[in-house]
């Protein structure tokens, strides 16, 4: 079947919101989404026309085992107190620590003069599965004392004609706060007023993250478009 | 009375921090959505899998594909209750395909003579109202209404069978005693048909949009 056919595949994008697809032909559909943009933007269009449409059925409450069942499943760990989120998990970070120590090589040509007292932090934001694959890592230096941030990608990203990258310094509970554009393609220094005054503090800082979004940033104050790169914050 | 896509847009404009929360690892914001959107996606849910135990296992499986994946929702791109809406449709439609021995058509019959079959009734809510009333009752949306009305009784009925109670074409037809191909036609045309009304509706409210954002 023809999928580069845009009114064929304008009609099977609505048959596959609708329901109507079913059996083999659905699953090869799905299986041809993530290679087809234009299918994915049909199916997105339909979604949109159509998903409104269940804004009419009446609120089932679930029962109230479902939510601690969902947590159990997702977080078998959290009979812990401590709950950890997945960029705080072991798993992750071990794949990040070896280029951590490549990277830490580097530093020294990006920062002059480190304050004896207080050793420069560098950062790896390993790139996420939300990103795909291709996407490589971006290192944050940071001065010793916090005053002073420089992020560069390892290579550059690849990135759509009508986004950007933004950079978040990420709490340990509470929204992320912005820390301003970042270049896809070259090392970016940090403004010094967006730079929170103790950002090498882990209580006020858990990890930084880089997520896409439009021109000019996030029109809504929080990351809007996928986090693509995230990278905790270690001392 | 406030139109349905309003409310739509409202609740969603609600989920996307916490979505976007959820994406960095914010379990408290992820639970908080869970609260605020799992009542709507299990009523999805049980109108097209009617086995009560089977969708609540199929709820869980929402969420725990929706924590994994919000770092991929994409704000510009979609609503937050779009997103959630549209894959818990489609854990439902798969779980049919995965029970199609299961007889499902007798259970949405509440025709006059259907009082004897109280087994089928039992598993709605007393009042849960049909595929044909909710596709009215979506009808009251601003920008939807018109467009319903550009539909014939057959399109709109055989629309609302697969759309909430996700009847396949075969089954929409068995229930209408209908050739397939017509109702295959009736569907494709409905579907079209409200493409086209939305996107004149949708340009001609775009400057009333953009002044109410």
């Amino acid at each position: 079947m023809d999928y580069a056919n845009k009114s064929l595949a304008d009609a099977l994008a609505a048959q596959y919101v609708a329901g109507t697809l079913r059996g083999p032909a659905r699953r090869r559909f799905e299986t041809l989404l993530p290679g087809h943009p234009g299918l994915r933007l049909a199916v997105a269009m339909w979604q949109q026309r159509l998903m409104p449409l269940t804004a009419v059925v009446v609120d089932e409450p679930p029962p109230a085992g479902a939510w601690p069942a969902i947590a159990r499943r997702l977080w078998p760990e959290a009979q812990a107190p401590a709950a950890l989120p997945w960029w705080r998990g072991l798993a992750f970070w071990q794949g990040a620590s070896g280029l951590a120590g490549a990277a830490a090589l580097g530093l020294a040509l990006l920062l002059a003069n480190p304050r004896p007292d207080a050793p420069p932090v560098v950062l790896v934001l390993q790139g996420t599965e939300a990103g795909g694959p291709g996407m490589a890592s971006i290192v944050a230096s940071v001065s010793g004392d916090g005053r002073a941030m420089v992020t560069r990608p390892i290579q550059p990203v690849a990135m759509a004609a009508d986004r950007v990258l933004e950079l978040w310094a990420v709490p340990p509970a509470g929204a992320p706060r912005s820390l301003g554009l970042i270049s896809a393609a070259g090392a970016t220094v940090i403004r010094r007023d967006r730079l929170p005054a103790a950002l090498l503090d882990q209580r006020n800082t858990a990890a930084l993250a880089v997520s896409v979004e439009p021109p000019g940033g996030s029109p809504t104050g929080a990351p809007t478009g996928p986090v693509v790169f995230a990278g905790k914050l270690q001392l | 009375m406030r139109a349905a896509q309003e409310d739509w847009s409202q609740r969603s404009r609600e989920l996307g921090q916490l979505l976007s929360q959820s994406a960095l690892g914010d379990r408290s914001a992820f639970k908080r959505l869970y609260e605020l959107s799992s009542g709507h996606l299990f009523a999805v849910l049980l109108r097209i899998q009617r086995d009560r135990s089977v969708a609540e296992d199929l709820l869980q499986e929402v969420y725990i594909s929706a924590w994994k994946a919000a770092g991929s929702f994409d704000a510009q791109q979609a609503q937050p209750l779009t997103w959630l809406t549209h894959i818990a449709r489609n854990k439902a439609i798969d779980s049919l395909r995965r029970a199609k021995s299961q007889p499902r058509l007798e259970s949405m019959h509440r025709d006059d003579d259907d009082d004897d079959r109280p087994d089928a009734v039992e598993r709605l809510a007393d009042d849960a109202p049909g595929p044909v009333a909710l596709l009215e009752r979506a009808s009251d949306a601003r920008q939807l209404g018109q467009c319903m009305q550009g539909l014939s009784a057959s399109q709109r009925q055989s629309v609302a069978l697969a759309f909430f109670d996700g009847l396949s074409h075969a089954e929409v037809a068995e229930r209408l005693r209908q050739p397939l191909g017509t109702v295959k036609s009736w569907v494709r045309r409905a579907l079209m048909t409200l493409k086209t009304c939305l996107q004149r509706a949708s340009e001609r409210d775009a400057s009333f949009d953009s002044a109410e954002a």
